[in-house]
């Protein structure tokens, strides 16, 4: 027999892996323009990676019990070269290295990880609908 | 003593909740690159058994019941794909279908407690 409350853990995997690429979004956002890590380079742009979160269930199956984040990715592409030679991290030519961070594109991430939390939510709330309607079975 | 609405109700409610299931898991993987949406076939086999011939059942021990062993299956679809990294869930699709199925499930939990509720009436007189 299936466990219905497993349903409510698949949505929860949904919602914390949204939540996790929510808080790095954030992150890149608020280091837009951090220049010194403790690596000695700009900040470099995080991206979280999904996988499907596979389970052997009883039975010997490979089951798909929800979504896990295998990693976080670090964006290897170049740097932004900014001209300012006022800037303290200036290199001799003037270039100022700022973070491969795209505001743009991570407002547009941002939108569609919260729309993402949002459905998994409604899945959430339908599954414990369900649930309630089945617990009234009988009540008259 | 009592009928098959019992068992019939059941199965309909079970394959909701695989349902249901399906939906969440195709949810959560909405933005997992590579992930196939999965869906579940279930109607299709009974119609396929209703049009086949029936054993005929002269003994406890013969195979009875074909609806019994006819069970839900959970398929991905590999043949679709919505975005760039291979993923094809369609997220409209997806809660469209789930709250339909969650609307079944309620109808189904009631058909269960009216078909409940007509024994009551047999037991306790009238009601």
């Amino acid at each position: 027999m299936m466990n219905e409350f497993s349903i409510m853990n698949i949505s929860a995997t949904g919602m914390s892996a949204q939540r996790l690429r929510l808080d790095i979004i954030s992150t890149n956002i608020a280091n837009a323009e951090t220049t010194r890590t403790s690596r000695g380079e700009p900040y470099r742009r995080k991206v979280p990676i999904f996988a499907e979160y596979l389970k052997r269930s009883a039975n010997g199956i490979m089951e798909c019990v929800g979504v896990k984040v295998v990693r976080i990715w670090e964006d290897p592409s170049p740097f932004k070269l900014v001209y300012d030679p006022s800037h303290p991290d200036a290199d001799e030519n003037g270039y100022v290295r700022m973070p491969n961070v795209n505001i743009v594109r991570e407002m547009v991430d941002l939108i569609s990880a919260q729309r993402a939390y949002e459905a998994n939510v409604s899945a959430f709330n339908v599954t414990k609908s369900m649930i309630n309607s089945a617990l009234q079975i009988g009540r008259g | 003593m009592f009928n098959t609405n019992f068992y019939t109700i059941k199965r309909a409610m079970d394959v909701s909740m695989l349902r249901q299931k399906v939906h969440s898991l195709n949810i959560a993987n909405v933005s997992t690159p590579g992930y196939k949406r999965r869906y579940v076939v279930f109607e299709e086999f009974l119609k396929k058994e209703k049009n086949e011939l029936k054993l005929l059942t002269t003994h406890p021990k013969h195979i009875s019941k074909m609806d019994e062993h006819i069970s839900p299956r959970v398929l991905i679809d590999y043949s679709t794909s919505m975005r760039n990294d291979g993923n094809n869930v369609d997220i409209e699709y997806e809660i469209v279908e789930m709250v339909k199925n969650g609307l079944k499930y309620q109808v189904l939990s009631r058909l269960m407690s009216m078909n409940i509720d007509r024994y009551n009436a047999v037991l306790r007189g009238v009601r």
